[in-house]
């Protein structure tokens, strides 16, 4: 039997370069489906060597969308080499510097990068379905999408010094109290971020029903879901320990040190993408396939512990019948949901009177040879691992990064959307948006140097085992 | 002409040699004081946020690294919106995509110019300007207070 392979490269308005590959049988029908990372990075080897007070700034340049999360978690690991425990006040800074992130990291998902899906739909006309499409149907919606942005940046260039590449987080700590000033300053943005994300989450409420058929095919495949939670289980962005949650709801593991993420992480690599492919070690490769990011988190979580977001997560649940909620559909409702927790949390912590303590670092010298700092970035889990040596040089490093951790489940979710929608004997745009749609409810983060946006031009070639085209589209 | 408002926004990557004219420059003539009602901002990329900014402008003046041209040759133009210009990075936008944000989301058409000098070398991890590019900043920054100093005299734009 012969086959064909079709190819969307690059799959757009995700962050970062990507490909997948759909190989059709004589029938049409799709019979394997790859997500491939086309990019090479190499930052596990080339920190090799360099001081581990180098890390935060060299592994924040990771991410040009996400430095913040890659800062966190490499301080992390940084604070564990120290062995000493921050002050108080500095984890609280931390956190608001996490969660404005988190803000302006989920409103470009669902603003700038799905919107033009959820509002126009899948079928519409692909000249006019991107963000200047989005404004013209909705203006409130674009202008909303930008004000969040706003806001989570304003935070942390108001905390870090500047949007990008802060260095404001350092080994024990931050390296600068907060003052009154700065406080009410952000203070000041919170209402009217809780507002915008109050009456986005209830747009989008009415929109749900709306793609129903879509949220049935869209990633709905049984997985596991990890993520860290507090010790009392609950929604966790910054610290706690380590939950997964089977796809029947029950906890398979529980309040697992992060440290100990290796007994239950491994991983996994395949000759067609540069991304690994981590898995849970206790069902094997590759079977132990696990969700992170947003809709991991709400499922592991017993409660957001904020009033607006704990009403918000009372309705995610009521999404399907049983819990966990399956479909990766949902991940643009649950980055909704955390909005909303991100801007009550953030509240919380600036009124707390701790937070203007000018105690806010703790100093040391490397007192461990590993070091591992685990946080929740906008995408997911992110794993910091190292090992140094007596003169305090990096020896090993090894990143888990949340997009990774996915990267079975959008294998799966690409083969079970194409399975659903693509005939390859009669293609249509709209087929192979809905493939790329999957991806894009994932979010995720490729890479920081090169973000595939909206209007890049794409072709997609089907071919017969000859390599002869039998059929194209072309966009842009 | 009294309180109008001009933004100076600068961009470009520190970390690429003479990618980093923009953002310097405008750090500059921040440093050397600017006439009342003109913000200046740095930034390492164009970003969605910056649109109500500009929209709330009545002057916005981009500085920028360019390939074409003499190294250190600085050249002006006129930038108006364009939705078609729209970038394929997701994180980085052409500031004539910003400015159709902002007469699409705002109704606001500012007069809009991008000031920007050549440059010869870009390499990853320079964290200094060549030699032809240092010397541009000077006429880069004497174009800006013209364009300025223009406005507000009801010079056409």
């Amino acid at each position: 039997m012969s086959s064909r392979t079709l190819t969307i490269e690059p799959v757009t308005r995700i962050e970062g370069h990507a490909r997948i590959t759909l190989q059709l049988d004589d029938a049409g029908k799709v019979g394997q489906a790859r997500f491939h990372l086309t990019q090479f990075r190499g930052f596990e080897k080339f920190c090799e060597g360099r001081p581990y007070r180098e890390m935060p700034a060299l592994t924040a340049r990771t991410c040009g969308i996400c430095p913040v999360s890659h800062l966190l978690a490499s301080n992390k690991a940084c604070d564990y080499l120290l062995r000493v425990s921050i002050p108080p006040t500095a984890e609280k800074l931390r956190r608001i510097m996490n969660l404005a992130q988190i803000t302006q990291s989920h409103a470009l998902s669902f603003f700038h990068l799905s919107s033009p899906d959820l509002l126009l739909g899948w079928d519409s006309d692909p000249a006019r379905r991107n963000i200047f499409g989005v404004m013209a149907q909705d203006p409130q919606l674009a202008r909303d999408g930008i004000r969040l942005r706003q806001i989570g940046q304003t935070i942390i260039e108001t905390l870090g010094g500047k949007k990008i590449h802060p260095t404001w987080v350092v080994p024990g700590g931050v390296n600068e109290a907060l003052t009154e000033d700065k406080r009410q300053a952000m203070l000041g943005l919170l209402p009217e971020g809780l507002e915008i994300a109050k009456r986005t989450y209830s747009f989008f409420k009415t929109l749900v029903p709306k793609f129903a058929e879509e949220a049935s095919h869209f990633g709905s495949a049984p997985t596991l879901f990890l993520s860290l939670v507090t010790p009392k289980g609950n929604l966790e962005h910054y610290d706690g320990l380590l939950r997964i949650k089977d796809a029947m709801g029950r906890i398979v593991e529980d309040m697992i040190p992060p440290h100990e993420y290796q007994r239950v992480v491994g991983e996994a690599v395949e000759d067609f993408s540069y991304m690994k492919f981590p898995f849970y070690k206790p069902m094997g490769y590759p079977q132990g396939v696990y969700r992170v990011g947003p809709l991991a988190r709400l499922n592991n979580a017993d409660a957001c512990g904020t009033p607006y977001a704990d009403v918000a997560l009372m309705e995610f649940r009521m999404l399907q019948e049983a819990a966990p909620v399956q479909s990766s559909f949902h991940y643009h409702y649950a980055r909704l949901v955390e909005i909303i927790f991100a801007m009550e949390s953030m509240e919380r912590l600036l009124k707390d009177p701790d937070i203007l303590n000018p105690r806010v670092r703790s100093r040391a010298r490397s007192n461990r040879y590993e070091g591992i700092g685990v946080s929740e970035a906008p995408r997911g889990t992110l794993m910091h691992h190292y090992k140094i040596d007596d003169d305090g040089l990096i020896t090993w490093v090894n990143l888990i990064i949340a997009t990774g951790h996915n990267n079975l489940a959008m294998n799966q979710g690409i083969k079970q959307v194409a399975d659903a929608y693509v005939d390859g004997n009669n293609l249509r745009e709209g087929m192979l948006n809905r493939v790329e749609a999957v991806i894009r409810c994932f979010d995720p983060c490729l890479s920081c140097a090169s973000h595939a946006f909206g209007q890049m031009p794409l072709a997609i070639d089907l071919q017969d085992a000859s390599g002869l085209v039998v059929d194209r589209l072309v966009r842009g | 002409m009294t309180g109008h408002r001009t933004l100076v926004i600068g961009y470009g990557s520190p970390i690429r040699g003479d990618d980093a004219i923009g953002p310097l420059a405008a750090d500059r003539l921040e440093a050397e004081g600017v006439p009342e009602g003109v913000s200046v901002v740095s930034r390492h990329v164009l970003t969605a946020e910056l649109v109500p900014d500009i929209a709330a402008a009545d002057l916005v003046v981009f500085l920028d690294a360019t390939l074409h041209g003499d190294p250190g040759e600085v050249r002006l133009r006129p930038l108006h919106p364009d939705a078609r210009a729209v970038s394929t990075m997701a994180h980085f936008l052409d500031p004539r995509e910003l400015l159709a944000w902002a007469e699409a989301l705002y109704q606001r058409r500012p007069v809009a110019w991008l000031v920007s000098a050549a440059g010869g070398c870009f390499d990853y991890g320079l964290y200094e300007l060549s030699p032809a590019l240092a010397g541009a900043v000077g006429p880069m920054l004497a174009q800006v207070r013209s364009l300025i100093a223009g406005y507000r005299q009801g010079a056409p734009a």
